[in-house]
């Protein structure tokens, strides 16, 4: 285990800067290069922004997040709300053969495909009464 | 979020927003987009010279512009990309949907020649 950070935000649009600026710093401090810090920040923004919209769309909450920096390379992220239960099986992946109509998809579902392009490992778990925990982890590129 | 608008030579029309764009500051850029095509100004350069960042809300607006514009006889072409918006473009296969340039005046020069319907 390596040191752990945590953030505990209102679920709003206005507090993903802020998300961005902690997940950046965490990225960093794990060692990973300025590519994959890119990818962390971008991943973590589509998640929270699918949170803010889809999970707090009807009821409001908090975003809490945890950073776990290992001295080989790796962040892991784990993303907590207690919102609208979130199934990944239940979002349609999109076609990137026709990007064309990409807009036509449901917002989760870009969002959730950059996610999995970008991290290496992205899982979700609901639990009744505790709400959605979204567990992503990035490895350093051996150089 | 600060989106310029310019007016140039051949009914085209130059958009550049400015910072991030993301689920806080994209309906700002819908807003200048929807005033522009409700005007039918169906020749639309978006400068992305001063966005570092792109998500996907981001990408949608451009693809919602691009579809209106086009059913109006006119296109949506982006100019000046940095490296990372270009990376997140190509995850996804825009940069081949999209007519994408250096220059604001090389867009400006392809979009005067698409003939309005």
């Amino acid at each position: 285990m390596g040191q752990l950070e945590q953030l505990i935000v209102p679920g709003r649009f206005d507090r993903l800067t802020e998300i961005a600026v902690f997940v950046t710093q965490a990225a960093r401090a794990a060692g990973l290069n300025d590519d994959e810090v890119f990818h962390v920040e971008m991943a973590v923004d589509e998640a929270c922004s699918n949170i803010i919209e889809h999970a707090y769309a009807v009821q409001s909450g908090d975003i809490n997040l945890a950073c776990t920096c290992s001295t080989t390379g790796q962040l892991e992220i784990v993303i907590r709300d207690s919102g609208q239960p979130f199934d990944p099986v239940e979002v349609p992946p999109p076609n990137t053969d026709a990007p064309a109509d990409l807009d036509q998809l449901s917002e989760g579902g870009l969002g959730l495909y950059f996610m999995r392009k970008l991290m290496d490992d992205v899982r979700f778990e609901f639990v009744p009464g505790q709400g959605n925990t979204l567990t992503m982890i990035k490895r350093a590129k051996i150089e | 979020m600060n989106v310029l608008q310019e007016s140039l030579p051949g009914q085209v029309y130059r958009i550049a927003p400015q910072g991030r764009l993301d689920a806080v500051t994209v309906p700002a850029l819908e807003r200048v987009l929807d005033e522009q095509l409700a005007a039918r100004h169906f020749r639309l350069i978006i400068d992305l010279s001063e966005v570092a960042y792109i998500s996907s809300s981001g990408l949608r607006a451009l693809l919602r512009a691009r579809r209106q514009a086009q059913s109006g006889g006119g296109d949506v072409a982006l100019c000046a990309m940095s490296e990372r918006v270009t990376e997140v473009f190509e995850m996804i296969g825009f940069n081949t949907l999209f007519r994408i340039f250096v220059t604001p005046a090389e867009a400006a020069t392809a979009l005067a020649k698409t003939v309005p319907a």
